[in-house]
């Protein structure tokens, strides 16, 4: 690289000189074609706020998220200056409980994601890969889990668990790893015949070596925008385990349970449930929108 | 016709149609009182087996005892199947007389073989209740024996001690001496079962309602009995709807779609004081909120750290916050209304005292400690709140929910730290509280009986001793007394950290008058509703 070479240029070099150079550039593309779509963009910056809220939460909130203020004079105020959001029905600021309650859905998405991606790839690609016997057994298995609504099945498994925010993890990472498996499968299935496989099977790869280092990496992006999707679906679910009571428990600020505790008030005291609520929205939607801009870069056929 | 003038009309239909609807206001029937309650407790119709709150107001609007109380005074014992009741020498047997002339609602007489054969059936079924009665030495082979009838209007009940005389006939008007109709029972028997799988789902009583239908978690249909012995209901039906939310029943009160709401919350009651159409009403209940703290917990068995605790809930605020309207503070067992209540509360919130308390313990910086919760809005805010005091004095309370089948099943096997939790008294004599409160006759892991005491590990023979006299005092005055000293120093001591007595409030629409609130859930009574028009 020559001092006279900016480093954009370099970037986007026709040539790389390196295959580290190869991929930033690749990913310096996906960079600037991604930033082209505005959604995607409040999206990624509604997916950085909840980030940052998670790791400031201490600095940014205001008050202690679980213990009140006096029950006498603080319960049930509406949203003003002191309290952005108003306060709950234990005299707890509502706006504290929601930052700190960031760190908790963040806490499940990532989980789930870090737990049920690599299930899904590993079934999907071992399936795809192999076939025959070992493709029916692993593909029905994954038909098993397709055949119940996830919420169902999650309630199902929390109930056998018990209640907690890590069963609940558990529980979503269980039921949302099929549908990784059946795109990873899909995806496998195109290219386990290509060429470049069969040339690494004839150099002595092992099946192992060649799901790992050629296949699964192939798979890897339209995985990745499939969970990207699914992150609104995993929050929305977390909250719906919340709000009957088996997800996150008491007094952890669990937007869903919050939610559940504010039904009670919502007539008169609106701000209770309201401002969890919108706080799941928000966030499901920028996923959302992360998840149709990634899509639109990283899916090779939609950009056709 | 054109398409434009069809177009005319049907907005003209349209618009009649809007126009017609908008006078007609929901209202019920005059002659129809309409409750919305959470009535998925109901379980059983059968006098035998019903210990819910929700069956046990449908039996007692629809059932009679032997004897009543009167709600305002319940000291004022008076028959009402039973003309009259004698105690023999030796305070052992009852002999009662019937009233004659009375009849079921299936039209057949009542004679002393219906009050005789439902004792006995209640000792034999041996379902939930059934140990009111059986506490007298009475069992499924020696029942046949101790009750007995002893002529077409008179009975014989024999018991192995002389109780109280008042105890026997407060059991008496528990839901499990309800009086049901043998022929009707019997005609419906099937594999000796004493016709329990058939009055499961069906009505052979006498009292002022027929149950006409129940469907779980739907409806609870009663019908006025016309062969009723005492005044008629005004009402011809009184219908009780499941509505488990208290928002709804609010919304569906104030519409004019229900009568009365039973499961007003803290804030519904509030926001309904100011409608014009609503009154609320309320009455003591006899149960009580408490906290139970496990002396197997090598922390909370200290003597120091058990008073600690009392001194670590805010009382005043609870009752005049988050359960205002619902609650009273009340600290001692038996609740105000009962025989020898105590109505002292010497706690109140005081985190300095119970700091001093908790050094004098060896544990200056607190410790750790769980709370099994029933995740009802009102248990758990108050565990919640409780939970923010003790943090004060460095007590770190972590609250495990769990459904009540969760949270009662661990508190049975006494696997929990501490358990909040309400306790309604099955009958009205002071021994139903002090028998589960204070005496523990035998604390090994597998006792027969398992009263609180017993739940919670606490091993006291002195006071046990102390109750057991209590039952066998015959003079009213003197038993109370007995009942003060047991519950002073039990205020004391106890590992129960007992918070508040419970205030049943009931939404009522304006027009609707005469619903009775009892002290137990059986007095609950709407014989007597009126409609004003």
């Amino acid at each position: 690289m020559s001092a006279g070479v900016s480093r954009r240029d370099w970037l986007l070099s026709e040539q790389p000189a390196s295959r580290r150079q190869a991929k930033l550039g690749q990913a310096y593309r996906t960079w600037v074609q991604l930033r082209r779509n505005k959604l995607a963009m409040v999206g990624l910056g509604i997916v950085l706020v909840l980030v940052l809220a998670a790791i400031f939460a201490d600095v940014i909130a205001p008050y202690d998220p679980l213990s009140g203020g006096d029950l006498r004079t603080a319960r049930l105020l509406p949203p003003s200056w002191a309290h952005l959001m108003g306060t709950d029905d234990q005299a707890r600021d509502i706006f504290s409980r929601i930052v700190h309650g960031s760190r908790l859905t963040l806490m499940v998405v990532a989980m789930v994601a870090v737990i049920a991606t690599p299930i899904g790839l590993a079934v999907g690609t071992t399936a795809g890969y192999f076939g025959g016997w070992v493709d029916t057994v692993l593909m029905r298995i994954t038909d098993i889990f397709l055949a119940f609504p996830r919420l169902i099945l999650a309630l199902a498994f929390v109930a056998a668990l018990g209640p907690g925010i890590e069963n609940a993890i558990i529980a979503i990472a269980i039921t949302s790893w099929p549908p990784y498996a059946r795109l990873a499968r899909a995806e496998t299935l195109t290219i386990r015949n290509a060429d470049y496989i069969d040339a690494i099977r004839l150099q002595g790869a092992g099946s192992g070596r060649i799901i790992w280092g050629h296949v699964v990496p192939l798979c890897m992006s339209s995985v990745i925008v499939r969970v990207t999707l699914d992150m609104a679906g995993i929050i929305l679910t977390a909250a719906g385990l919340g709000f009957l009571g088996l997800g996150a428990q008491p007094p952890q600020p669990e937007w869903g349970a919050m939610i559940a505790s504010g039904r009670r008030f919502i007539i008169d005291f609106w701000w209770v449930a309201t401002m969890p609520g919108i706080a799941i929205f928000v966030v499901s939607l920028g996923f959302n929108l992360l998840g149709d801009g990634l899509r639109d870069v990283l899916d090779p056929k939609a950009a056709q | 016709m054109s398409y434009i003038t069809k177009q005319i009309a049907a907005a003209f239909m349209a618009s009649a149609i809007g126009l017609a609807s908008v006078p007609v206001q929901a209202q019920t029937p005059p002659d129809t009182l309409i409750q919305a309650w959470q009535i998925d407790d109901v379980i059983s119709l059968d006098p035998a087996e019903v210990f819910e709150f929700t069956a046990s107001e449908v039996l007692g609007n629809s059932y009679q005892p032997l004897v009543g109380y009167d709600v305002k005074d319940v000291s004022d014992i008076f028959g009402v199947i039973a003309e009259s009741w004698e105690v023999s020498e030796d305070g052992k047997t009852f002999t009662f007389t019937i009233k004659p002339g009375l009849q079921f609602a299936s039209g057949n007489p009542i004679t002393a073989a219906d009050p005789v054969f439902s004792l006995q059936r209640a000792v034999k079924l041996d379902k939930s209740p059934a140990f009111i009665l059986t506490q007298f030495g009475l069992n499924a082979e020696n029942v046949d024996q101790m009750v007995r009838q002893t002529g077409d209007m008179t009975m014989e009940l024999e018991m192995d001690k002389a109780y109280a005389p008042t105890l026997l006939l407060y059991c008496l008007t528990a839901t499990v001496g309800f009086v049901v109709d043998k022929e009707l029972v019997m005609s419906h028997e099937a594999d000796g079962d004493f016709g329990y799988e058939w009055l499961k789902t069906n009505y052979a009583g006498s009292g002022a309602f027929t149950i006409r239908d129940w469907r779980a978690n739907e409806v609870i249909v009663l019908e006025r009995n016309e062969n009723f012995s005492g005044d008629a209901s005004p009402m011809a039906r009184a219908i009780y709807r499941h509505i488990p939310e208290g928002s709804t029943q609010r919304l569906l009160l104030e519409k004019g779609d229900i009568d009365i709401a039973r499961n007003l919350g803290a804030e519904e009651i509030i926001a309904l004081a100011d409608n014009a159409d609503i009154k609320i009403e309320d009455g003591i209940k006899g149960s009580i909120y408490y906290m139970g703290l496990n002396q197997k917990n090598e922390n909370l068995m200290k003597p120091e750290v058990r008073e600690a605790m009392k001194y670590l809930v805010d009382y005043a605020t609870i009752a005049d916050t988050i359960m205002k309207g619902k609650v009273k503070v009340h600290q001692a067992f038996l609740p105000e209304g009962f025989l020898g209540a105590l109505n002292d509360n010497p706690y109140a919130l005081n985190v300095e005292k119970a700091k001093e308390l908790l050094a004098a313990a060896d544990l200056p910086d607190g410790f750790t400690v769980t709370m099994d919760t029933r995740n009802t809005p009102e248990i758990t805010a108050m565990a919640e709140a409780i939970q923010q005091t003790m943090a004060d004095a460095g007590i770190k309370m972590e609250l495990i929910p769990g459904d009540g089948q969760q949270t009662l099943t661990k508190y049975r096997a006494r696997n929990h730290d501490i358990y909040i939790g309400r306790w309604g008294p099955d009958y009205q004599d002071p021994h139903t509280n002090a028998d589960t409160f204070a005496r523990n006759p035998d604390n090994g892991d597998d006792a027969a009986s398992k009263p609180l005491a017993w739940r919670n590990a606490w091993d006291i023979p002195e006071m046990t001793k102390q109750a057991d006299a209590a039952v066998l005092e015959k003079d009213a005055k003197a038993r109370a007394d007995m009942y003060i000293a047991l519950q002073q120093e039990h205020q004391k001591v106890s590992p129960f950290v007992i918070m508040f007595q419970e205030i049943e409030v009931l939404g009522i629409r304006k027009d609707v008058n005469g619903f009775i609130i009892g002290p137990s859930f059986n007095d609950n009574s709407f014989r007597q509703v009126t409609k004003s028009e």
